[in-house]
């Protein structure tokens, strides 16, 4: 059932948080957004999404990546740790293969990980696998 | 005893204690730290602690020889220039140490002028390919960047569209009909967005190349305007913009290229109606400065904050209101307005007050007219001192 699945949506192009909004809506996901990182996190502790879907935004200098290492590292955010990220981006690399070498690529590695444009299949059910990873609602 | 931050060392290996002296003393007047040492052991160990810029070591040492020496500096610090000395010089052994890679070859006994030369000379070599190190390092950075960037750039406008035609398809008629034209609207508005860019990437790319044609002629700088501002007058009286031109004809002439200056000019007319407020101006004017012509395309906009002037003019910097959507445009217009200003010998820069407007200022060579006689000596002593016109490589 993906009712009652909240969903934050965070890109900084807001057309394409237009198409795919529409997209998760019509899946029965209810969808929240924000445009930087920055409301991002904002964002995340206002709405405590089940799944997050993450754009790399590489011209805010790779934002994306400083939000998945302050949700899965800082204490600030430790509550939504356990959140699923799938992380979106036009280039086909993962962050593996980009940065082999990088010592912190523990921190900045998403749960999942797609390029644009999405193959809706793919993403409707990488979301839906994700949302299923989500701790259930019900505990504190 | 003060030392400066550049103060550069230079070792003198010889066992000949005058010897050492007067180098000591010649180079340090120079400026320079100097240590000096006997023997070719010692002088190895303390170039490996001093790490110098240059060593002066004698070919004919008891122990290890001088050429050993250099052989051995040369091997683990190529960039040390070594400079060898010797009482017995022949061509053999001057070849031989430069072989070893030694710089150069100084015999005894020489004058202090010639030791200074030398040393100079070696000096100036290491800068000198230091510089090109460390060129080669940034244009591979940069090189980096630009694909980045360009992939980027390009990608993002073609990934929305994708995405908007592909959804609408995935959910076929379920959405209104108004969102469906909403996002086709869309869908045109950033096809056209990725034209322009890639139009203004071309201009960018074409005045960095060789295909750019650096004829500089006598423009007539009013005209020019007038031209641009009668393209406008539509797209600025729908923002509620007002254009007026304070340039007199006939008056202001300035050596470039017609089609750059229409760019230019074209460039920074456009922002200062798009950037104004309804009901605002842009105004356009000109004065005569030292042989300069100065223009100045002033709107009575919303202003430049301070922070952002240092990076107004780089390649796709736009200006973010705070909480807004990003601004339209390519964000290459102001970085090609100043590489075609600085071609054609003149410079750019922005006055700004936030919420009161922006004025650009723009200096180009006033055009002398030369008689036909200075104009074919010029182009003579061109030709002949193979005078080749840099393109954009300006700092």
């Amino acid at each position: 059932m993906s009712s009652n699945l909240k969903i934050l949506l965070i890109d900084d192009d807001k057309d394409f948080r237009a198409s795919v909004k529409s997209l998760l809506e019509n899946d029965g996901y209810a969808v929240f957004e924000a445009d930087s990182g920055r409301e991002g996190l904002r964002k995340v502790v206002e709405c405590k999404p089940d799944v997050i879907v993450l754009d790399i935004m590489m011209e805010c200098d790779v934002e994306g990546y400083g939000v998945n290492q302050a949700i899965k590292y800082q204490d600030l955010y430790a509550e939504y740790r356990n959140i699923p990220i799938v992380m979106t981006s036009s280039i086909e690399l993962t962050p593996d293969e980009r940065f082999p070498m990088a010592g912190e690529l523990d921190m900045i590695r998403p749960d999942f990980y797609l390029t644009k444009p999405l193959d809706i299949p793919k993403f409707l059910d990488i979301v839906h696998r994700a949302a299923a990873l989500c701790p259930s609602h019900g505990e504190a | 005893m003060s030392e400066g931050a550049e103060q550069e060392t230079i070792v003198v290996i010889d066992d000949d204690y005058a010897m050492r002296l007067s180098c000591r003393k010649i180079l340090s007047k120079m400026g320079f730290r100097v240590e000096a040492f006997e023997d070719g052991g010692q002088g190895l160990e303390g170039v490996t602690k001093l790490k110098p810029s240059l060593v002066v070591v004698d070919l004919k040492m008891p122990g290890i020889s001088g050429m050993e020496v250099v052989t051995r500096i040369h091997e683990v610090r190529p960039e040390i220039v070594l400079v060898v000395i010797t009482g017995y010089p022949t061509i053999d052994t001057a070849v031989g140490a430069m072989k070893c890679g030694a710089y150069d070859f100084l015999p005894k006994p020489f004058s202090p002028d010639e030791l200074r030369l030398i040393v100079n000379r070696g000096l100036e070599r290491r800068r000198l390919m230091q510089e090109t190190r460390q060129c080669e390092v940034e244009r591979a950075l940069l090189r980096r960047r630009f694909i980045t960037f360009v992939s980027h750039q390009l990608q993002t406008p073609l990934v929305a569209v994708h995405q908007y035609l592909d959804v609408l398809k995935h959910l076929d008629n379920t959405e209104s009909a108004a969102k469906r034209q909403e996002w086709l609207d869309r869908c045109l508005k950033r096809t056209e967005e990725l034209q322009a860019l890639i139009k203004d990437w071309l201009s960018l790319a074409r005045i960095e190349g060789e295909s750019f044609s650096r004829q500089w002629v006598k423009a007539d700088l009013q005209r020019i305007i007038a031209e641009i501002l009668c393209t406008y007058k539509e797209m600025a009286a729908a923002n509620g913009v007002s254009l007026e031109s304070r340039i007199p004809e006939n008056t202001y002439f300035v050596k470039g290229d017609g089609n750059c200056l229409s760019v230019i000019f074209d460039n920074l007319i456009v922002n200062a109606i798009k950037y104004n407020k309804p009901g605002g101006m842009v105004t356009i004017s000109a004065e005569s400065l030292g042989g300069e012509v100065a223009i100045a395309v002033a709107d009575t906009g919303v202003g430049i904050p301070e922070k952002y002037r240092p990076f107004l003019f780089e390649e796709f910097f736009r200006v973010e209101a705070e909480g807004h959507e990003k601004t339209p445009g390519t964000g290459l217009g102001l970085s090609i307005c100043r590489r075609l200003v600085t071609e054609m010998g003149g410079s750019i820069s922005v006055d700004s007050e936030v919420n009161v407007g922006s004025t650009f200022r723009v200096r180009l060579l006033e055009y002398r007219a030369q008689t036909e006689e200075e104009e074919k000596k010029g182009a003579q002593d061109d030709l002949r001192s193979g005078k080749d016109i840099d393109c954009g490589r300006r700092p």
